[in-house]
């Protein structure tokens, strides 16, 4: 289990199958309540996440391809699209300091 | 997190493996739909039976669809294997395929486009480490150009025939099921699959291909409206928003807008995953789906992608609107009906205040933390 600090995440990417779909939703969301905390949030398909991630964040139907494709990144799991708790949490400690445990 | 209400549902290796072939599938098709929807445009105006019937502009249907569209995937399917080079021998190696096939030739492009770049990823392998200072760019062209130039040979020669074949019985066997009424057991297989992630696979990497070679021949085809049919997740969301756990009720309005209007289906595959029973009622509305539309004999022009109501209205053929709308209702009613039942109508929930077994069933659990977080999340954004 890896995990970082809110306050170091530079780079935070949401996944899906095809990066075009529902990441592209959740990170407009994500990048819309991360505003002016100096985080990049991309969307990418789960097979080609960019090397620099801090963070990825993917539904856990998709989290086993996201960990082999991007190996040792802090990896959030969530279940729903609109609120999910474990969504919730990264924003939280991005914004308010805190452990991300992926 | 793993309760009984909430499942653990990160997969087992095979399903991780399914998926990622199935996400290469329709990884060459889908940076393309916008190709595919331009297309689908023309056609649905300009051929004799569109809505502004034009000799001069109908011209661009067959061109487009034979050749630009393969293109494109096989030009796609060689940037995924080996970057740049691989898109220009796949696009090459498609060309081949393309004139040696007289049907559209997608499930060739998607074989050779990766084919020929993989195999000039092998020989740029050999020759990178043997090629002299200075003639690296000699060799780099001349490697590319003989890869691409054998492959567009072996794609007239032995694959385009062998692919038309396959698309051939593909096609025969779904016109089988089509005819002998038997197309709406395919919901049995797609919409499990559907939640499991694997909906652009099935859509863009089995059904659209198939759908294409149809609609070329027909003007039309249901089989782009298997998978995308967007009403059996909008029966389940109302479904939920009426009768489901309280907790989950405020984030459903969202979800119908964004899953109706904005076509991304991913947002309601939650939803089922949490009660897995739920399957049921997404089955049976979209079974029913596919029987009104057989009945009716709809179908769409071009892939409705993402599948929302707007992309289905805008590839929708002339005079066709009846049967793919009523599809849409019926399956959106059927499945909300399903789902109500299965949801006890609300009671089964134990909803009703002071019910203590409903605390230990549902709120207790990861639900629970949703409604509270969720509103606020929501309201953020």
């Amino acid at each position: 289990m890896s995990s970082i600090e809110g306050k170091d995440v530079r780079k935070l990417i949401v996944a899906c199958d095809a990066g075009m779909g529902s990441s592209v939703m959740l990170a407009s969301t994500l990048r819309k309540q991360l505003k002016g905390t100096g985080v990049t949030v991309e969307h990418t398909p789960v097979n080609s996440i960019p090397s620099d991630a801090d963070v990825i964040v993917c539904h856990t139907g998709l989290a086993d391809r996201a960990r082999a494709s991007a190996p040792g990144v802090v990896l959030v799991p969530f279940q729903v699209f609109i609120g999910d708790p474990a969504v919730t949490r990264v924003v939280t400690a991005i914004k308010n300091g805190g452990t991300i445990n992926g | 997190m793993a309760t009984p209400y909430t499942p653990t549902v990160t997969g087992t290796g095979v399903r991780a493996t399914i998926q990622r072939f199935g996400g290469h599938l329709a990884g060459m098709i889908m940076p393309n739909i916008g190709a595919f929807i331009a297309w689908g445009l023309i056609t649905a105006l300009f051929i004799p039976t569109g809505w502004v019937p034009n000799k001069t502009l109908a011209e661009l249907v067959g061109p487009i669809i034979s050749t630009l569209l393969p293109v494109l995937i096989g030009y796609t399917g060689g940037r995924m294997v080996h970057a740049q080079r691989g898109a220009v021998v796949g696009a090459v190696a498609t060309m081949g395929v393309v004139v040696g096939a007289d049907v559209p030739m997608f499930l060739g492009a998607m074989i050779v486009g990766p084919l020929a770049a993989f195999i000039l990823k092998h020989v740029d392998r050999f020759t990178s480490e043997r090629t002299r200072a200075g003639f690296e760019m000699l060799v780099d062209n001349f490697t590319a150009g003989i890869v691409g130039a054998v492959m567009a040979i072996a794609g007239v020669l032995a694959i385009g025939p062998v692919v038309e074949k396959v698309t051939e019985v593909a096609g025969n066997g779904v016109e089988w099921l089509v005819s002998h009424s038997l197309l709406p057991i395919a919901s049995v297989i797609i919409e499990p699959a559907k939640v499991l992630f694997l909906n652009n696979a099935i859509n863009h990497g089995v059904l659209g291909p198939l759908g294409v070679a149809e609609s070329v021949k027909h003007g039309k085809s249901i089989l782009f409206m298997l998978e995308s049919n967007p009403g059996p997740g909008l029966g389940l969301l109302i479904a939920y928003l009426l009768f489901g756990p309280r907790s989950l009720r405020p984030s459903t309005p969202a979800a119908m807008i964004i899953h109706f209007f904005g076509g991304i289906h991913e947002i309601y595959f939650p939803y089922v995953l949490m009660k897995p029973r739920l399957i049921l009622a997404v089955i049976a509305g979209g079974a029913s789906g596919v029987l009104t539309f057989l009945v009716t004999g709809a179908g769409l022009v071009a892939t409705p992608s993402p599948g929302s109501i707007f992309a289905y209205m805008a590839v929708t053929p002339k005079g066709g609107w009846f049967g793919v709308i009523a599809g849409i209702a019926v399956a959106a009613a059927v499945s909300f009906f399903v789902a109500a039942a299965l949801l006890g109508f609300g009671r089964a929930n134990g909803d009703r205040a002071g019910d203590p077994a409903q605390n230990i069933t549902s709120d207790d659990t990861n639900t629970g933390e949703t409604a509270g977080e969720s509103v606020p999340a929501t309201k953020e954004a």
